[in-house]
């Protein structure tokens, strides 16, 4: 069994809404997977499907080769969880809090734990009641990073944390990566999915519109190009593949997809390249394409 | 101030069916008690010898106070009196705490706070509905009691020191909401000193300190003598007592922090803490126990000590009589007293009960249980550490109240066993919150209240006959035998009964819990 996540058709709804609408995911077993798509897309709904917290109307799923409704205690001592929203017990301090956790999985690492707590900067004597998002988040994550399991289900875990706390928590999923951990990623900040994630699946209105590796991903997208020329390019307007060309005198900006790269190189080249900048997309427009639709 | 309207108008979206039942409920139930007295008591002479009765059995001293006209509208105002305070006064602590404290606690007002709302526009919002819905359903009663014959100048009076109760509770729960940075704890101290200034009352009139009677608003709500010689200058304390706490929870609002407290927040241990989930449940439950237990200690040390001296000082022909009817020929009158007491009282424990025995949905509600439910703990594992609380709970708080009433009286044994016989009521009560969080997760908690409510309801409603038969027969309270009078044939069957229904009530909600979705509220 070499995927830790492998879900096919998955369908939930509630009421008459159709929270997820087929959907399929597939996480290979040591790979940082991203998960992304737009609020309401259903990433949060699959998540609790994985974690046994729902039944799914229709479709299949395996989590770590296991049901994970069925066999939900089981599989729980092999994952750790970190929710979008932390909420916990407001009288017990951060540390009780790792504390329990800890021990309801089954132990964590001390060690691991003292050097989480410094480097996160979280100070685990407070009150729930008086930590900010960001730090009940650290809490979950210290707690999710400490544990000794296979599978790590972060959703959205950063969004409350500021960008020193992001860094630390990218060197802690490479870390994780290194140790052959697998780790499922819902997240909306696209810079941390490209440092950190393997594959990624984006999704939509409970589909899956794509999935695959970033470079895969790109090859399906356009390609910025910046160009000075010599001369004039006319027939470059009407070449297919050719996106969103805008000319000011000698420089010119477009987008080209990936299969037209050659005869829109071949026409710059004929007019007389003086700079040539080529950008691959980045996920960001990868992005943003797919979710043109979205919007209802 | 800025903004207070805005917040009014939140508050009457969230709670637009909260708001109406309650008020509606409340102004219903003068008028329905009128009528009944009439119905049941049609001559004057028939609610005289009902007065004088009612006067000679402390039980209904301590619950309602004095009664100061044997007339229809004496009566009904002091049937009433005492338990509408109770009602508008939990309603109302409740109803202010969770748009002030519970708000700040959540952080939702911190997002409301950056608008355009003034410092004091959450407090004074929550004030303004709460101390508006309390005036409302006090003036709505009017019309009913008028129509059912009483003068209409006495049914305002009755109306407004209704409306002056809650008042008073809603400025006490205003200002417990700046003490504490919890909701939980501010509910619980707002409510402890509710139940203070009502035992207060209770003192005053079965304790023969009339006197005390004026140190507190239950007994304020009663010295407005409504169709007894209408002292409206009595109302003037209820508003004083709550202007002047209402104020004082703006200028303790000024001192503070959102979401800080008055009560310093201390650092804790930076490990540790509860071995598992039991342990968690223990840490969560622990808190409120302690501080209902004291509670239950001391109103059974009081109710002993009142109960000393009534078989000597109640030896009257009307109370040995009545004795006799409840608990048949020689029956000792402290005995109907405990029996008529712990009736009562079983009933607040049930309310402490339910807080345990809904608290796991509470957990599920918050997105707590989302993570502990990610760990390789199960989920009846999880509901049954709560459950074991909401069971053993009330069993505790039952010992503590017998106990320390039978110490007090001198005959520990039996007033202790005869009130854990309400245990498998309670437990009945338990069962029914325990169904209904695993069957409709969403609505439970309310549904679970709105049934202990009805449960009350019913006792006040067979009282006047206006519920018989099967409807009487609802409530799991009606069902526990009077161990202390002896009537009956074999206690043990009914709460035999009761305990199976419990059981298979919590057995079925617990079932159900394990096979539908988890449900957040967000």
């Amino acid at each position: 069994m070499n995927a830790a996540v492998h879900a096919d058709g998955l369908v939930k709804t509630f009421g008459q809404a159709r929270a997820l609408d087929g959907l399929d995911l597939t996480v290979r077993t040591g790979e940082v997977h991203g998960f992304l798509g737009p609020n309401g897309a259903g990433k949060t709904t699959t998540i609790r499907i994985l974690l046994g917290q729902m039944r799914a109307d229709g479709g299949q799923v395996a989590l770590l080769g296991g049901d994970p409704w069925h066999d939900a205690t089981e599989l729980h001592r092999r994952l750790a969880y970190v929710p979008g929203d932390v909420t916990l017990w407001p009288s017990l301090t951060g540390g009780e809090v790792i504390g329990l956790l800890g021990r309801v999985r089954g132990g964590l690492d001390p060690r691991r734990r003292a050097d989480l707590l410094d480097r996160f900067e979280l100070d685990p004597r407070k009150r729930c009641r008086t930590y900010s998002k960001g730090n009940r988040q650290k809490v979950a994550l210290v707690s999710a990073f400490a544990s000794d399991v296979e599978l790590l289900v972060l959703d959205e875990p950063t969004s409350g944390l500021d960008p020193l706390m992001e860094a630390v928590f990218n060197q802690c999923v490479l870390e994780e990566k290194r140790r052959g951990r697998t780790v499922l990623l819902s997240s909306h900040i696209l810079s941390e999915v490209e440092t950190l994630c393997d594959r990624v699946s984006i999704i939509r209105a409970g589909r899956t519109v794509e999935s695959g590796s970033l470079a895969e991903l790109r090859h399906l997208t356009r390609t910025s190009v910046r160009a000075e020329l010599a001369g004039p390019a006319p027939g470059l307007a009407a070449l297919p593949g050719v996106h969103d060309l805008t000319v000011e005198g000698t420089r010119l900006h477009c987008q080209v997809d990936g299969d037209a790269l050659t005869p829109v190189l071949a026409e710059l080249a004929a007019a007389g390249v003086r700079t040539l900048t080529t950008q691959p997309p980045t996920l960001e427009e990868l992005f943003l394409r797919h979710y043109a639709g979205a919007a209802r | 101030m800025t903004g207070t309207w805005a917040l009014i108008r939140l508050i009457l979206r969230r709670d637009r069916v909260l708001l109406p039942v309650w008020i509606a409920g409340t102004a219903l139930l003068p008028s329905s008690i009128a009528s009944a007295t009439l119905d049941l008591y049609a001559d004057q002479a028939a609610r005289d010898s009902f007065a004088a009765l009612s006067m000679s059995n402390p039980a209904q001293l301590a619950t309602r106070g004095a009664i100061y006209s044997a007339g229809v509208g004496g009566l009904t105002a002091w049937t009433l009196g005492s338990s509408l305070t109770l009602i508008g006064g939990l309603v109302s602590i409740l109803l202010v705490i969770r748009h002030t404290r519970a708000e700040e606690e959540t952080g939702r007002r911190e997002l409301l706070s950056s608008g355009v709302v003034g410092r004091h526009a959450p407090l004074a919002a929550a004030l303004v509905v709460v101390l508006g819905g309390n005036l409302l359903l006090g003036l709505l009663s009017v019309p009913g009691l008028s129509a059912a014959g009483l003068p209409a100048g006495s049914s305002l009076l009755f109306g407004l020191s209704i409306a002056g109760g809650g008042w008073a509770l809603a400025a006490v729960a205003a200002l417990a909401a700046q003490l504490s940075a919890s909701s939980g704890t501010a509910r619980g101290l707002a409510v402890s000193a509710g139940a203070l200034l009502f035992a207060l009352r209770a003192l005053a009139d079965a304790g023969g300190v009339a006197w005390a009677a004026w140190l507190t608003p239950f007994g304020w709500v009663r010295l407005t003598r409504p169709y007894a010689g209408d002292r409206w200058w009595v109302l003037g304390l209820l508003v004083a007592f709550a202007a002047v706490l209402s104020a004082a929870a703006f200028l303790l609002s000024t001192r503070r922090d959102v979401a800080g407290g008055l009560l310093p927040a201390r650092l804790g241990p930076a490990s540790g803490g509860p071995a598992g989930v039991l342990g968690l449940a223990g840490r969560l439950h622990r808190g409120p126990l302690a501080g209902f237990a004291v509670g239950f200690g001391l109103l059974g040390a009081l109710l002993g000590v009142a109960a000393r001296g009534l078989d000597a000082q109640l030896d009257t022909p009307q109370f040995r009589e009545l004795a006799a009817t409840v608990g048949g020929a020689g029956a000792h009158i402290s005995d109907v007293f405990f029996t008529f007491m712990m009736y009562v009282l079983s009933q607040l424990v049930a309310g402490a009960a339910l807080v345990s025995a809904v608290r796991a949905r509470t957990e599920e509600a918050a997105g707590r249980a989302d993570l502990l439910l990610s760990t390789p703990i199960g989920r009846l594992r999880w509901a049954a550490s709560h459950l074991v609380f909401a069971a053993l709970g009330p069993a505790l708080l039952l010992a503590v109240l017998g106990g320390a009433a039978g110490l007090a009286y001198g005959d520990p044994v039996r007033v202790t066993a005869a009130t854990l016989a309400y245990l498998p009521a309670v437990w009945t009560v338990v069962g029914i919150a325990t169904l209904l969080c695993g069957a409709l997760p969403r609505p439970a908690t309310a549904v679970s209240w709105t049934a202990l409510g009805l449960f009350l309801v019913i006792d006040l409603l067979a009282e006047f006959r206006l519920a018989e038969g099967v409807v009487l027969e609802l409530s799991p309270f009606v069902h526990v035998p009077a161990l202390l009078l002896g009537g009956d044939a074999s206690p043990v069957v009914p709460l035999l009964v009761l305990t199976a229904l419990a059981g298979g009530l919590a057995a079925a909600g617990l079932a159900l819990l394990r096979r539908r979705d988890l449900a957040p509220s967000t």
